[in-house]
């Protein structure tokens, strides 16, 4: 599915170079469930903002779906990105002025589905990650886990080939987390492409590949036994 | 403590620099608009406040109230000779000094030159004593000892006589007894902008000598050609005066008889004294010395002054609570580390009490910078003076507390609320508490409510003032030029006839007719028409003209036939010079003989004629001469012209009998073709040839219907430039806000983006959110602007219909604004790269 070659990122401002990500190369595979982990600030986050092309490398080759990206404009990397990517972030990211389902439903708004379709997939996706009875509230009025669930929800919603989450259980407690994971598991067990970048060796036990970063560097790779 | 709040204050504007200059220059255009109107306002007020003894001076004023005759409502700042007169000999105790001052001024001649003064005012008494003005040469009170004496004002001094001293010095006026030598007796400082009386010279002539040809002119109630000024021992004497009033006009008004009618003009007359300082701003604008304002006027600039300083404030409101989240974090800390809620609101009143005196700085200085244009635009010398008497350095002051305080209170306490644990546990710097957003939206849909009113009235001003500078007046006005001053001494009989004739001879003059009724009169002369068997007679305006004169205008005869020279009838012409005993032969011949008129349309209505053909040919009776010694004249319509609007929009339309004649006129009217300006040096030339002694006075019907409106113009220039910055002011709180408003929303547009949303969705979403309350304010504005417009063109006879257009437009045209203003903000926030917005978190 994806194919990265000699990909780096480097921040730059007026006094400090840094470089985030160092000529990294990584291949994905269509139904692959991939955890990335690494202390703080080895460069997770922002491999993981380069391959849901929020963000654009400053060297190296990024294939997506046969596509090189690299160098695409940001029109084309936002079409690009809204056809194939879900994102789940660690603090949900909900838009707190919006209901739930009005959440959920921000994501087909820019898809040019028709008013019924966009209920219809809501209605289903609320219903297969269990908050289709907290459809009317604010996201201020739930828990952590059902937030992240309404998250999870909005996520999948535009039927994504590749699935991200940044920490997704970050800011859960362990029943909730464990929830979260195990959503996550099953989506996966039904065809969902997911790479989702964790702190926590128990959840990263979940995926079937864990990419161990360092300093900007993948430091080594091990597939679960199946 | 005061040390560490002014550091942070300080570091708090220096850190965004954007959000303070919009606080800074926001407020300060405010507080310059409203610095600006209320000097404006306290000129206006200020009117004679300058001259010492203003609280005994007091003006004459006649009401004359309107009747069911068409006597028309007036109320004139002119008075007659008599009444000045009556009131010094029944309030001996009271009145100490009347002196009538005559509204003509006429030719004066210095060393065999014959020129105007501009305000020569001609008086029968020594005025210095009523009007205590400084003296720079001779003394105030030896200025005018006795008939044949005249002072000036430096500034006429000066133009007459350069720096050489003119005491002694003569000056000769050209009076209705001839040639009469004045005497300079003393030079005053020249009148204030600010008062309404002005002159350049008083002189001091002998009314019984100028006057002794028409001394019923001196007795008649009705006749006011001239202004009386009265002297009181005590200002409440006016009181007493006004007291006794009814009894005193019902004593001294005699009855007159008007066609066999004995009728008593105190019935529609009241007389009052005003004193001096409210004649400006007073009810009594006819006739007046000069132009004066109306309170409403003030008032409405004042208002607006102080919305737009209220819009500047709630600017100032408005971005201090968008931006409270940024300083949550310092609130706080400083609670952690013991500050009270009454500590931190003192610090941040002291906050914007320093934006709102560095406001003021700038405002100052703009005002300072911007003064003298003001002045030129409205012929005024408002001054700024910040010590003194007059200085404005305190009520400055209070202004800066007044807006510190109003504008800052609520974000103190707001800021002051904020609970700290709550805002450090979460460990973020959002702290935008329910409902402070709603407010920010509705003292935004406050600002552009005004906005958009204010675009409002100007459109309809403006729209109004092209329509009485255009509208279709009876009239052709274009290629018409008016030749004034027929009626100065100087002019001798018959004179202005060869000057006619010779202008008709000139190549490019159609026509040339000379007339008693002229674009924009200062003169109104009525009649009573009786229609037959009725003694119930109505109001009608009186004029005559030459024969010629309709076609001159381009007024067209709508029934019957035009004035001919042919038609004896027609002629009511009484020879000048002459002997009393001709003059009265003549004027029996003619009401034996009857007379033929011309009606206007409008006459003809008043008189119960349906349609103008059905007037012609009827037998009327009028009051022409004076029905006490000649009774009424017989009159027959034989047409009916056109009503022409010769007087400004804003009276009511005057019905007319015109009358021919061949003398006693005061304009010429030349209808032309080709450069205008050829034509008037050619009629000048004309002019100069024959009367060289009267000075040429002829403008353009054009330019005369122009100048008619030019207050009104100017009005609505004032409020065209409040209209802008008032919008000006309104953009920049709503710059403000979006800007603040995107940062806030920065992390739901990151989803967005991160959702699949292009940048123009962005944008569509955040310039929605800004026009809805830009929307919101249209009805709020609407209903408004049309209720202040609607009174406003009551006022004038003839008007434009209030349609929705300038309210649709104005409201289009504020969204508009609205939409550039956040369009360019919302483009660059939409653009940001979510991560980076995501981040932010």
């Amino acid at each position: 599915m994806l194919h990265m070659r000699q990909l780096s990122r480097v921040y730059r401002t007026d006094t400090v170079e840094t470089t985030a990500l160092d000529a990294i190369d990584l291949d994905i595979h269509d139904g692959e469930f991939v955890a990335i982990m690494g202390p703080s600030g080895c460069g997770k986050s922002t491999l993981l903002n380069l391959m849901g092309m929020l963000d654009s490398p400053s060297s190296g080759s990024y294939v997506f779906n046969g596509q090189e990206v690299a160098g695409l404009s940001e029109a084309r990397l936002a079409q690009v990105r809204k056809a194939n990517i879900g994102f789940i972030f660690q603090s949900f990211n909900l838009v707190d002025e919006l209901t739930v389902r009005e959440n959920v439903e921000l994501a087909l708004l820019y898809h040019d589905a028709a008013a019924s379709e966009r209920k219809r997939r809501t209605d289903e996706v609320m219903d297969r990650v269990g908050i289709a009875h907290r459809a009317r509230h604010r996201p201020s009025q739930l828990s952590g886990g059902q937030q992240q669930r309404v998250a999870v929800a909005r996520a999948l919603v535009a039927s994504p080939k590749l699935i991200l989450a940044d920490e997704p259980t970050g800011n859960l407690d362990t029943n909730h987390g464990e929830e979260v994971m195990r959503m996550l598991q099953s989506l996966n067990a039904q065809g969902s492409t997911i790479v989702m970048v964790t702190h926590s060796p128990a959840h990263a036990d979940y995926a079937g590949r864990v990419v161990n970063m360092l300093d900007g560097r993948i430091l080594q790779e091990r597939r679960r036994a199946a | 403590m005061w040390r560490n709040y002014l550091l942070v204050g300080m570091r708090a504007l220096a850190k965004s620099r954007a959000y303070a200059a919009i606080n800074i220059v926001g407020l300060a255009l405010g507080l310059a608009a409203c610095v600006m109107i209320l000097l404006y306002v306290r000129y206006e007020t200020s009117y004679d406040d300058w001259m010492e003894g203003a609280d005994n001076a007091f003006q004459v004023q006649t009401y004359y109230s309107a009747t069911e005759t068409g006597g028309e409502e007036m109320k004139l700042q002119m008075s007659g000779i008599v009444t000045g007169r009556a009131l010094k000999k029944d309030y001996p105790a009271q009145v100490e000094e009347v002196v009538w001052v005559r509204g003509f001024g006429p030719i004066v001649i210095q060393d065999g030159q014959a020129g105007e003064i501009e305000d020569l005012r001609m008086v029968d008494g020594d005025l210095f004593r009523i009007f205590r003005v400084p003296f720079v040469r001779g003394s105030r009170e030896a200025a005018l000892p006795d008939t044949n004496s005249i002072a000036l004002s430096e500034s006429e001094a000066k133009r007459r006589f350069g720096n050489a001293d003119p005491i002694g010095k003569t000056l000769t006026i050209v009076d209705n007894t001839g040639n009469i030598d004045y005497r300079v007796t003393g030079v005053f400082k020249d009148f204030p902008k600010n008062s309404h009386f002005t002159a350049n010279a008083v002189a001091r002539f002998d009314l019984g000598v100028q006057f002794a040809d028409r001394l019923d002119a001196t007795t008649d109630w009705d006749n006011q050609q001239g202004w009386n000024y009265v002297r009181l021992r005590s200002p409440a004497d006016a009181d007493l005066i006004h007291a006794n009033m009814p009894a005193w006009e019902k004593r001294n008004i005699p009855d007159t008889n008007v066609g066999g009618q004995r009728s008593n003009p105190g019935e529609v007359q009241d007389y009052r004294l005003v004193n001096v300082r409210d004649v400006h701003l007073g009810e009594a604008q006819d006739a007046s010395v000069t132009p004066g304002n109306d309170r409403f006027t003030v008032a409405t600039f004042a208002v607006i002054a102080l919305l737009v300083l209220g819009m500047a404030c709630v600017n100032f409101t408005n971005l201090a609570t968008a931006r409270a989240s940024q300083r949550a974090r310092e609130v706080a800390l400083r609670k952690v580390l013991g500050a009270s809620r009454k500590q931190l609101i003192t610090q941040f009143l002291g906050e914007s009490l320093l934006v709102a005196a560095l406001a003021m700085v700038v405002a100052l200085a703009a005002v300072e910078l911007l003064l003298p244009t003001f002045n030129a635009f409205l012929d005024a010398d408002i001054a700024l003076d910040y010590f003194g008497a007059n200085g404005v350095l305190l009520p400055l002051v209070a202004l800066v507390l007044l807006v510190g305080v109003l504008a800052g209170l609520y974000p103190a306490f707001y800021l002051a609320r904020f609970e700290p644990a709550k805002i450090l546990k979460a460990n973020k710097s959002a702290a935008d508490a329910q409902g402070s957003g709603r407010l920010r939206n509705v003292l935004v849909v406050g600002q552009f409510a005004v906005s958009i009113a204010l675009i409002i009235c100007t459109a309809i001003i403006y729209a109004q003032t092209v329509y009485a500078r255009t509208v279709d007046a009876g009239y052709k006005r274009d290629g018409l030029l008016q030749v004034g001053n027929l009626g100065f001494r100087g002019v001798e009989p018959g004179m202005d006839q060869a000057v006619t004739e010779q202008i008709r001879r000139i190549p490019g003059v159609r026509s040339a007719a000379r007339t008693q009724i002229a674009v924009n009169p200062g003169n109104n002369s009525m009649t009573s028409i009786y229609p037959p068997n009725s003694t119930q007679g109505q109001e009608i305006g009186n004029y005559s003209v030459e024969a010629g004169f309709f076609d001159t205008m381009g007024m067209r005869i709508v029934a019957g036939r035009d004035f001919s020279e042919a038609q004896g009838r027609d002629d009511r012409t009484v020879p000048f010079p002459s002997t009393e005993e001709e003059r009265e032969a003549a004027v029996r011949a003619i009401v034996q003989r009857g007379l033929n008129v011309v009606l206007t349309r409008e006459a003809a209505r008043r008189l119960g004629y349906r349609d103008p053909a059905a007037a012609v040919g009827q037998n009327l009776r009028a009051s022409i001469f004076s029905s006490e010694e000649y009774g009424l004249t017989p009159i027959t319509v034989v047409g009916v012209v056109e009503d022409a609007r010769f007087r400004s929009i804003r009276d009511p339309l005057q019905p007319i009998v015109y009358t021919m004649r061949r003398n006693g006129f005061g304009d010429i009217m030349v209808r032309f073709s080709g450069d205008p300006n050829a034509i008037r040096s050619q009629v000048e030339q004309v002019w100069k040839r024959n009367v060289a002694q009267v000075p040429f006075g002829a403008e353009f019907a054009d330019d005369i219907v122009r100048e008619q409106y030019d207050r009104d113009e100017a009005r609505g220039q004032l409020f065209a430039a409040f209209a802008v910055l008032a919008v000006v002011i309104g953009c920049l709180g709503l710059f403000g806000l979006a800007a603040f408003t995107a940062e806030r929303r920065t992390k739901e547009i990151g989803i967005r983006k991160v959702l699949g949303a292009r940048t123009r969705d962005i944008v569509r979403l955040l310039v929605w959110q800004f026009s809805r309350p830009v929307l919101v304010a249209n009805l709020i504005a609407w209903p408004l602007a049309w209720w202040l417009m609607r009174d406003w063109l009551n006022g004038f006879d003839n008007r434009i219909e209030l349609t929705p257009t300038p309210f649709v437009v104005a409201g289009l045209l504020a969204l508009v604004i609205a939409i550039v203003t956040v369009g360019g903000h919302a483009y660059r926030v939409a653009q940001t790269s979510p991560v980076r917005a995501l981040r932010y978190e």
